[in-house]
């Protein structure tokens, strides 16, 4: 009985340790208990890291104008660094700046805006004087290249638009002129990994119409920390307009992409450091600024996930989800008696899913674990050892996801490229493991055990999508510990599973 | 008291009532408190058990060898001698698992009780596989066993349609509980679990006939290959079983646990393995309640704390005897 006792008291600690705690946050802190009833909103971060020297850092970053002057939801991390926003003539950037650090250094700045989007991309009037194009001062061949190049792209078009597409039509076209492979080696050589985009720049400039770079970020939460991407900003001759070079024809969709900064400066001016990096991360957000900011100043066990910045804060999305799948698996198998491949097999899968849409997710898995299950039956009859031949399920798996995806895409289906994301070992380990028992147990149980995992991983995605469930798992993480109270009740549960009112149907005393 | 719901399922009230017990209260109440963790080694290694066995003067199939190294396996013609039949199984499988019976020779090639043939690559891929850990608890490297196959006595093969049927003993705290014979059907295909259409026959603690019989958890009376009657069957050597059983549990110390052997025609009752977390079928194929016998032996266990093996035996056979009169 005094096991029952320590049970049933740790138990009670931990509700009333994470209700608590979650009650604590509900009223002092007014986060709301449920989802949704706040508009939600992006919050963008720039995380600029690099070494420093030993020698005094100023690091200076440029900002998006639209931020500043809007006043959005801005904020900036850095301990122990001196911060100030620097106007140039309505460009700005953030300034850090501290005496002699040494070691790897953080910097973090935040946007906050609604996540319908804010048009970073519209045009801008230019103030003052016209601009003028920049000549790019390339020479020679390079030269002779460019200039047929220009021209036949003004041949084509009528307006700084129609040029800004012809230009880039002309660069990206996969038959390339002569012209342009010189003019891409030129550049490849000269600046690395966006040397398409600087090249459509100066051929611009070339053409008189002025243009400069702009950085973009993708809003997207799946993609976690991303470099920027390099965008182009050109004048029409009344406003500045920023596009794509990648979809040259379409307006930047504010509900997609994120203007960082226009304007031609650079995006970093680093001093006193090296090995510098800018990464964004995107993030979608319930809470308000000015809440967040209580949340993240009170104790260590208040604040959770959020004393992270967004980079780091970006793992837990699924990770705090895991739990609540394993919870799932407790009760469907010692509730419901299901049987299941492997204990947490089914949250993995659960987990895969939720990354991808539902239904084709469950297809491709059909579908793999089927042909793969088909070849590994070949494979057997080769009499290969145990390692080679689960390394070789692992191939096959690969090659099986690549051509469903290529099926896929051809049958129109976008959901099933999101395959790549599907955990190839879990699916090799499942065919390996179901060609075990069918051969040993039969393939009833085989088939049978499948069907449970994707029972059990089905009921649990449904639960980890559910987004209430999703938004009590990341903003009341203590509530975790309630649902550890249950697990440790369920374990204690010795009453009959329901697979075993039917196993037991025919039970007679002899 | 057939109700409608008995063809879909049965209550928790009528299954606690008649004392079935689920592998949770299986496992909460029996397994995890009886069996220490650190004793499951002596019963998931089968070197080891049988080691233990001999010590204690337990008949098990003789060892021929044990393969252990790549090495091993290249020199399998010198393992396994001149010996016309054997068994080859890993140290570490369960349930069965890797478990490979050769009952014969024939020009070069090996053959199974099927009548299947092997080369003797086939075979030694097999080891390899053993060695690999294929079927070991884990996927860890394992070793395999060759031992000596058991020629099943005449009253076991007459109630089995190929492969013998093998004896489950289980027990608490050294009690003989229970006990049941796994004959094999044509759709279990050698193989003695119930789940694959083998057949569950209990066997009365008491004289050791065989009194109720299910397959696929219906009752049945006969064979349903063979057709010959199942019930009523009297198992060889009853005394010395139940002996070899608790001897087996005084020699690993786990509390809960099932034995399983075979009968030689021969050599007589010969421990085949012992297995720290046996199922519950066996309620099915005694129709009885686990509980109502798990619950006495723990009384008896408590109040007379140092009952000799004999005791034991003497105690299960009048408590746990068979109420139904065998013809």
């Amino acid at each position: 009985m005094a096991s029952r006792i320590k049970l049933i008291a740790i138990v009670l600690v931990l509700t009333l340790l994470g209700g608590g705690l979650a009650a604590y946050k509900h009223v002092n802190l007014g986060i709301p208990l449920m989802v949704g009833k706040k508009p939600t909103e992006w919050l963008v971060e720039a995380k600029v890291s690099f070494i420093a020297t030993g020698d005094p850092v100023t690091a200076r970053l440029s900002l998006p104008t639209v931020a500043v002057d809007k006043e959005m939801g801005v904020d900036a991390r850095s301990a122990g660094y001196s911060f100030m926003v620097e106007d140039d003539l309505g460009e700005y950037s953030a300034v850090w700046s501290a005496d002699e650090k040494e070691g790897n250094q953080a910097l973090y700045y935040r946007v906050r805006f609604p996540a319908k989007g804010v048009d970073t991309a519209g045009p801008i009037a230019h103030t003052g004087e016209a601009p003028q194009a920049e000549e790019p001062g390339l020479t020679g061949n390079l030269r002779a290249a460019a200039d047929s190049v220009v021209r036949r792209a003004k041949e084509t078009s009528s307006n700084p638009d129609t040029l800004f597409v012809g230009v880039f039509r002309e660069i990206t076209a996969i038959e390339g002129s002569q012209e342009i492979a010189l003019l891409k080696r030129h550049y490849e050589e000269v600046a690395n990994g966006q040397a398409l985009t600087l090249l459509g720049i100066d051929l611009l400039n070339m053409a008189g119409v002025p243009a400069r770079k702009a950085y973009a970020v993708r809003l997207d939460e799946i993609r976690g920390a991303q470099d920027p991407l390099m965008f182009v900003e050109y004048h029409d001759g009344v406003y500045w307009k920023v596009r794509d070079p990648d979809a040259a024809t379409s307006t930047v969709d504010p509900r997609e992409y994120f203007v960082w900064n226009r304007g031609g400066e650079a995006l970093l001016d680093l001093g006193g450091g090296e090995n510098s990096q800018v990464v964004f991360t995107t993030t979608r957000d319930v809470i308000p600024l000015d809440k967040l900011t209580d949340l993240r100043g009170s104790g260590l066990l208040v604040s959770t996930i959020f004393g992270l910045p967004a980079s780091e804060r970006q793992v837990f999305r699924y990770v705090v989800l895991i739990p609540i799948g394993a919870f799932v698996v407790v009760l469907l198998r010692n509730l419901v008696g299901i049987a299941t491949l492997g204990t947490f097999m089914p949250v993995l899968l659960a987990l895969a899913l939720l990354e991808m849409d539902l239904q084709s997710g469950l297809i491709m898995f059909v579908v793999i674990v089927t042909a793969g299950l088909w070849f590994r039956f070949l494979l057997s009859r080769l009499n290969l050892l145990v390692v080679p031949r689960v390394a070789a399920c692992v191939v096959i798996v690969t090659l099986l996801m690549m051509v469903l995806s290529v099926v896929s895409w051809h049958l129109g289906m976008r959901g099933g490229l999101r395959i790549t994301l599907f955990p190839m070992i879990i699916l090799a380990w499942t065919i390996e493991r179901m060609s075990l028992i069918w051969e040993e147990e039969g393939k009833r149980s085989a088939i049978l055990q499948v069907l449970g995992s994707m029972i059990v991983a089905y009921v649990a995605y449904f639960f980890m999508k559910d987004p209430q469930v999703r938004y009590w798992a990341f903003y009341f993480p203590e509530l975790l510990l309630v649902l550890l109270a249950g697990i440790i009740l369920l374990g204690r549960y010795t009453g009959y599973r329901l697979s075993e009112l039917m196993r037991f149907k025919n039970f007679e005393e002899a | 008291m057939n109700r409608w719901w008995h063809r879909f399922f049965r209550t928790p009230g009528e299954l606690e009532a008649m004392g079935v017990v689920g592998i949770n209260m299986r496992n909460a109440r029996f397994v995890l408190p009886n069996n220490p963790r650190r004793l499951y080694d002596l019963v998931d290694n089968k070197v080891r058990t049988k080691t233990l066995a001999e010590e204690r003067e337990i008949a098990v199939p003789e060892t021929y060898g044990i393969a252990s190294s790549p090495a091993h396996v290249r020199y399998l013609d010198r393992l396994l001698g001149d010996h016309e039949s054997f068994v080859i199984k890993p140290a570490r499988g369960s349930g069965g698992k890797g478990v490979l019976v050769v009952s014969g020779r024939e020009d070069g090639y090996f053959v199974k009780p099927s009548g299947a043939r092997l080369s003797m690559i086939d075979v030694k891929h097999h080891l390899q596989n053993v060695l690999a850990g294929l079927f070991s608890l884990g996927g860890k490297r394992d070793v395999a066993l060759i031992e000596y196959r058991v020629k099943a006595s005449r009253v076991m093969t007459e109630i089995s349609f190929q492969g013998a049927p093998d004896i489950r003993v289980v027990m608490l705290h050294g009690y003989p509980l229970m006990a049941m014979l796994r004959a094999s059907t044509r759709q279990s295909d050698g193989r003695s679990n119930l789940h694959q259409g083998a057949i569950g026959i209990g066997v009365d603690i008491a004289t050791g006939r065989t009194i109720h019989a299910v397959h696929h958890g219906r009752s049945v009376e006969q064979h349903p290959d063979l057709k010959v009657p199942l019930i009523g069957v009297e198992v060889p050597e009853w005394d010395r079983i139940l002996d070899i059983a608790v001897t087996c549990h005084e020699m690993t110390g786990l509390g809960y646990l099932g034995v399983d052997l075979m009968v030689d025609e021969d050599r007589g009752p010969l421990m085949i393995e012992v297995n720290a977390r046996p199922g519950l079928a066996i309620q099915l194929a005694n129709g009885v309640g686990l509980l109502k016998r798990l619950e006495p032996a723990a009384e008896r266990a408590k109040k007379y704390p140092h009952d000799e093996r004999k005791d034991k035996i003497a105690f299960a056979r009048k408590a746990f005897a068979s109420r139904v009169v065998t013809a």
